[in-house]
């Protein structure tokens, strides 16, 4: 291959440059702007177009400083510091500068202040405020921008399900273009038209939709964008900001909650931006996720189940029942027959409490958190989890030149990386791969996309390897026993078992070998295989042929909130000897009881050998990859237990429903992905009569006649006493023996079903929040241009998936971006319910397609 | 057949030694490739590639202090120098076609009438750039030179002037014909790059200017049709040759665009440092004002330079003496008006252009540009205000070098001038609700 392939970095500058400015000599990193630096040492310039994670446009002209010797005012935003360079931002021609561009900007802005939603946290009315005249010399009649035949109020134009624009109030900063395109790659919005009739609109039929369409609100500097979610409900002075984190994503997305305290009601939510994390961008589904807390649907009172039928009970009535039903079968039996499973994206207060009542009150090891995946690895010792509690640092994805995405829909499952891989792209020109069964985004800037067949992604990781070792990047590997463990002679063979094309597993190859700095990102379709263990070891040998872990990093990416914190605090079954030992020695006991995983659990119920079950914000009948394996287990326990926000299938099933308070209303602290420590603040008091689950487990507990803790404080010790135990397993030295798994063929006139969560949902709670609904409300099958002409329907068809355990009837969604042999369908709706479709048995599971002919 | 009859002075040029742009134009087969083989065609194309190094092109379109005929007036060969030597990118030659500027219609006689002499230009200019694909951007409105240029681009490919492996050299030049969307902003030339790689049409912040970072953030040189046409006689005769031409700091001819009220209008090819006076009054050229009327003005270099009153016209066309008189070259467009001209209704006129076509990115010039085109509506409709002169003159030192590129310049620094050279007339305006002078004019 030509050397043209060789990636450039930039060096990183140490270089600095000293500079006055307004009389202070400082020094700067070179490179930075006039504005930043002096952002940097609290001298304000004010500006429109200006933000921190955009390139500069210099468009509105507010930033002016006077700089010695350059005759012209220059913009600040777009003007590097130089050596020696003098500037002033107060001077008077600065200062008339700016009064001129207020002037300028407030010709053709209707002021119309007391009705727009922005007032009082707009950028105008402040920088007026500051800078501008009192009085107006412009004695015209203000340019409107009205379509016609539009019926609108004030000239408002819904131009997405959640955003409506006001063309006449918009000053042309073209932050939300800028930030569309280079933030988002996203196209659906432009400006149009010229001089003072330019505007900003939806690119012609089509509706600004995408997932992080909410941004683009927040990032206006005015009321020309504003969501209906917020529209004329509240003036934003009469609101308290409290501090949270967002429980849809792994990341811990840093958000902010509008309260107002006297209705504790939450009016909306806004980042605040952490460049460590999340760079101020929130996806759709953490900014309106915050509605499911405020549902009319929320379970209002416990319920206890009285002669088949659930019945509303008081918090007493239901404890008492659910304690004494509990103490019984625990008592009776022996305590192998309680089970448990808690939701990873709880707190990690209720996720300790829930481990400690488990494996204390109720003196079962039966524990887990992972309710979604298939075929669950019994212990912390298998290469998936090697893999999986790699350090990764989400920032220095920004800074890799090389980046691979190995089995992850990146934007759907976890938004911010997502962002972070498009901004390397965007701003460092990194190169990025993508390896997955199904096209995904960011396929527009990847430099390669491989797309395998399904159910082969460890052959395709090891083509990578045997790829390197046949060129001779792959030192200190010996190569038959490369070829050994990954059962391939040739990377050809392997790249050929996946369905790739050899030059293309050289070209990944290549490239990691060269990177500088290199960022490997697994994710969930890793994790949900049921081969995940053949996978992460797979990846254990990438890092050993690549010495990735000497040059980046590398990791099975968690996936739910606080997946992190469950694992740090024991929430599986089996520990080990020495975590095991760790809680035995703070609590002075430890079941001696066979550990069960999720598997396992629903397996012994179904033979009847488990009687009770808790669930915590849980619910397996939706989650759990085969429906009716689930359904069948939960009906025939003696009594369940479910703790969740909303009825559903599985607190249907419940002997004793108990409302739960959600993320919203209690503080908690949740671990990221990065394995870091955030708090989260209630915005509100919990509704009805819902309660934190650490709550309902602790007076359960007492309840049961074993009370968990003394208080709050030894719980907090105890906590951090855990988290003391180091669960980072390093990676191995040598080769794993990547387990040949033999390949499943494709049924007669089957697809493969590929499900995830849709951009605007994530989970299965999202469907209660109203604007995510208004974003995507029901189930679809994303289908090829070809299939979809083989099965001859189209967009408004509906198709029927059939398999062995179930089927649905689904609406189709054709796109461009997905392979003919393929269909997605997304996990988020309780009317479609997915997981009917699929087995835990199988590793790709082959749907049969038809279309539903009315 | 020529697609528009315009008036040049070919026959002049065909008999001096010192006009070259001109020579052929009147020739109908100058279009044709063989024709402008004949007339010494692809010899100064031929003679670069083979027998120079593209440093030595690049040093002698410098020595023969050939400079930006767009507007600018930048040195060309100090431009195309500005290109990094060692960068792994590739790099881009544009020619920017998109002339626009009211009053000037010289780039358009060039590319329909000797299309082959701008493709030998460009072609020169790429190899000294060391470019192997180049651009020319034609403003969408040229339908003739768009049909022109891309018949003769046809022809070259076949000749062999373009393609692979040029004379044998081994040199791979390919070219490609863009025409515009129809905005005056995008001859500017980072609005020019924006425009072809697709996006909207609207100016880059510089820097990083285009030499650096242009076309798809590669090295890009834009240069205008008549400069590159420039480039294959300064490379057949020589850099001294080219020196000798004009004044000693504006070397060369360049051709004027002469318009407005005079009996000849047309394009002329002059030396630089030609009389203003002599330009609109000699029958060769401008024959003088249409009825025998006195002058009232004249705008030099395109409806974006500053005026000239009678008793200034007295001056050399070149970029430094025009300088002097507090106006500039431009792109060569000479505007002239008579005594019977409202300067209001000609500044309203102007206004409008340049709030039409203010590409809506800066503030200054998207608001601005409206704000004066209405003062001046006003003004010109009998309704001003006493201060309104004020305010325009206020708003205009508003956007004056505050604005992203150099259109918002352009907008105001006619009205400035108009301002400060007519200020009775635009106070008669505003007093008495009409125009100063007796409009009625009938043509004889």
């Amino acid at each position: 291959m030509a050397d043209s392939t060789k990636i450039e970095t930039p060096a990183r500058t140490v270089e600095t440059v000293t500079f006055t400015i307004n009389g202070r000599t400082a020094t700067v990193a070179k490179g930075t702007t006039v504005l930043q630096a002096a952002h940097g040492l609290g001298i304000t310039i004010p500006s429109f177009c200006w933000h921190p994670k955009l390139k500069p446009v210099g468009a509105c002209r507010m930033c002016y400083v006077e700089i010695e010797k350059m005759p012209k005012l220059q913009v600040s935003c777009a003007t590097e510091v130089t050596n020696g360079m003098v500037v002033f931002t107060e001077s008077d021609k600065v200062k008339q500068g700016r009064r001129a561009i207020i002037e300028f900007t407030l010709l053709n802005h209707p002021l119309d202040c007391p009705t727009c939603d922005k007032g009082g946290e707009c950028d105008l009315q402040n920088l007026t405020f500051a800078h501008g005249y009192d009085d107006s010399r412009f004695a015209f009649q203000k340019l409107r921008k009205i379509e016609a035949g539009v019926p609108s109020t004030f000239d408002d134009i819904k131009i997405g399900p959640e955003i409506v624009l006001n063309r006449n109030r918009c000053i042309l900063c073209y932050k939300c273009v800028r930030a569309n395109k280079e933030a988002f790659g996203e196209y659906d919005l432009g400006a149009f038209e010229r001089g003072n009739h330019t505007e900003i609109n939806a690119a012609p039929g089509q509706q600004v939709d995408n997932p992080f369409s909410g941004n683009l609100v927040e990032i206006c500097p005015v009321g020309a964008l504003t969501n209906t979610d917020w529209r004329y409900k509240i003036r934003v002075w009469l609101t308290d900001q409290k501090a949270s984190i967002c429980p849809f994503t792994s990341s811990g997305t840093n958000i902010q909650f509008y309260v107002e305290r006297h209705k504790n009601r939450i009016f909306r939510t806004t980042g605040r931006r952490n460049d460590a994390i999340d760079d101020g961008w929130l996806s759709d589904v953490t900014r309106y996720g915050y509605q499911i807390i405020q549902s009319p649907d929320r379970l209002k009172t416990p319920l206890i189940k009285k002669n088949g039928k659930q019945v509303p009970a008081t918090w007493d009535e239901a404890l008492a029942v659910a304690a004494a039903r509990l103490t019984e079968i625990r008592d009776k039996k022996g305590c192998v027959c309680v089970g448990g499973l808690a939701s990873p994206s709880l707190d990690n207060a209720s996720l300790y409490t829930f481990n400690k009542f488990m494996r204390v009150a109720m003196e079962s090891n039966n524990v887990d958190y992972r309710t979604e995946y298939r075929r669950l690895p019994s212990s912390l010792d298998n290469p998936y989890d090697i893999a999986a509690s790699q350090a990764f640092t989400i920032a220095d994805i920004d800074e890799s030149d090389v980046i691979v995405v190995i089995g992850s829909d990146l934007v759907r499952e976890h938004p911010n990386e997502y962002l972070r891989v498009r901004k390397a792209e965007q701003f460092n020109r990194s190169k990025v791969f993508l390896l997955n069964p199904l096209s995904t985004k960011p396929s527009d800037v990847a430099a390669l996309e491989l797309v395998h067949k399904p159910g082969a992604e460890e052959i395709a990781i090891s083509a990578i390897c045997l790829a390197a070792m046949e060129s001779g990047w792959a030192s200190g590997v010996n190569a038959d026993d490369l070829k050994s463990k990954t059962g391939f002679k040739k990377a050809a063979d392997a790249a050929g078992a996946c369905g790739l094309d050899l030059i293309e597993i050289q070209a990944v190859a290549r490239a990691i070998a060269e990177g500088k700095k290199i960022t490997i990102i697994a994710g969930e379709l890793v994790t949900r295989s049921r081969e995940r263990e053949a996978i992460g070891a797979a990846l254990c040998n990438l890092n050993r042929v690549f010495g990735v872990d000497g040059k980046g990093q590398m990791a099975i990416l968690a996936r739910h909130a606080n997946s992190v914190g469950a694992a740090r605090l024991g929430l599986t079954p089996d520990l080990g000897a020495g975590f095991a030992g760790a809680l035995k020695s703070i609590w002075g006991q430890y079941p001696e009881t066979p550990p069960q995983n999720t598997d396992a659990m629903l397996a012994a119920a179904r033979k009847e050998e488990l009687d009770a079950m808790i669930l915590v914000g849980v619910n397996p009948v939706m989650i759990y990859p085969d429906r009716e394996f689930a359904r069948e287990a939960l009906d025939k326990l003696d009594f369940l237990i479910a703790c969740d926000l909303f009825e559903t299938e599985t607190t249907q099933l419940a002997d004793v429903v108990l409302p739960l308070a959600g993320w919203a209303e209690y503080r908690g602290e949740y671990f990221n992905l990065e394995g870091r420590l955030q708090s989260a603040e209630p915005g509100i008091a919990p509704l009805n009569e819902a309660r934190p689950a650490h709550q309902i487990l602790e007076s359960l507990a007492e309840q049961c006649g074993s009370p968990l803790f003394a208080g709050m404080d030894q719980r907090n010790a105890e906590m951090e006493k855990i988290l003391k135990v180091d669960i980072r397993r390093p990676w191995p030295t040598g080769l794993i023996e990547v387990k040949p798994q033999p390949q499943e063929t494709a049924p007669e006139r089957t697809v493969a079903l590929i499900m995830g969560d849709d951009p605007h949902h994530s989970g299965y709670l999202t469907e209660k929040a109203p604007s995510l609904v208004g974003f995507c409300g029901e189930a679809y099958a994303e289908l090829s241009p070809e299939l979809a002409a083989k099965l001859k329907v189209g967009a408004g068809d509906s198709v029927r998936l059939e398999a062995a355990t179930g089927k649905i009837i689904v609406p189709v969604r054709v796109s461009e971006h997905i392979d003919n042999d393929v269909v997605f369908v997304p996990r988020n709706f309780m009317a479609a319910p997915v997981n009917s479709l699929v087995s835990r048995k199988q590793r790709v599971d082959w749907v049969k397609i038809s279309k539903v002919s009315d | 057949m020529f697609y528009s009859p315009v008036i040049t002075n070919a026959s002049e040029a065909a008999k001096s030694d010192k006009l070259h742009l001109f020579r052929y134009v009147e020739d109908p087969d100058q279009v044709k490739v063989a024709t402008y083989e004949q007339h010494g065609g692809y010899k100064a194309w031929r003679k670069a590639l083979t027998g120079m190094s593209p440093e030595q092109v690049a040093e002698t379109v410098k020595n023969a202090g050939l400079r930006g005929r767009g507007g600018a007036g930048f040195p060309t060969g100090l431009k195309w120098g500005f290109v990094p030597k060692n960068s792994p990118k590739p790099r881009y030659l544009v020619c920017n076609a998109d002339e626009s500027e009211p009053g000037t219609c010289k780039d358009r006689v060039l590319m329909e009438r000797d299309p082959h002499a701008v493709i030998e230009g460009m072609a020169i200019a790429a190899y000294a750039i060391g470019c192997h694909v180049m651009f020319i951007y034609i403003r969408g409105e040229f339908n003739h030179s768009i049909d022109r240029m891309e018949a003769a681009m046809r022809e070259a490919y076949a000749a062999g002037h373009l393609g692979k492996n040029l004379y044998g050299t081994g040199y791979d030049l390919e070219m490609i014909v863009h025409t515009g969307g129809g905005a005056y902003i995008c001859g500017e030339e980072t609005a020019l790059l924006n425009s072809l790689e697709g996006e909207r049409g609207m100016s880059r912040m510089r820097p990083p200017f285009p030499a650096i970072e242009g076309l798809y953030a590669c090295p890009t040189i834009v240069n205008n049709v008549e400069t590159l046409a420039t480039v294959p006689h300064i490379i057949n005769h020589g850099a001294e040759w080219y020196r000798k031409l004009g004044t000693e700091k504006s070397a060369g001819t360049k051709i004027f665009s002469l318009s407005g009220h005079v009996k000849r209008p047309g394009n002329y090819e002059v030396e630089l440092g030609f009389n203003l006076k002599k330009f609109i009054y000699d029958p060769a050229f401008g024959n003088g004002i249409i009825g025998d009327k006195k002058l009232k003005g004249v705008i030099p270099g395109g409806a974006s330079t500053p005026f000239l009153t009678p008793d200034m016209i007295d001056v050399g066309l070149d970029y430094e003496s025009l300088t002097v008189k507090g106006s500039m070259l431009g792109s060569g467009a000479v505007i002239v008006f008579h005594e019977q001209t409202c300067i209001v209704w000609v500044l309203l006129k102007l206004i409008h252009f340049f709030h039409h076509e203010s590409c809506g990115k800066c503030t200054p010039c998207r608001e601005g540009t409206a704000w004066l085109e209405q003062i001046i509506h006003r003004i010109e409709a009998g309704e001003g205000h006493p201060g309104d002169i004020e305010a325009m003159d206020e708003v205009c030192s508003n956007i004056l070098g505050r604005t992203i590129c150099p259109l918002g310049d352009a907008a105001v620094m006619p009205i400035q001038s108009a301002i400060r050279l007519y200020r009775d007339e635009w106070q008669y305006h505003i007093d008495n609700h009409r125009c100063l002078v007796d409009t009625r004019f009938e043509f004889k």
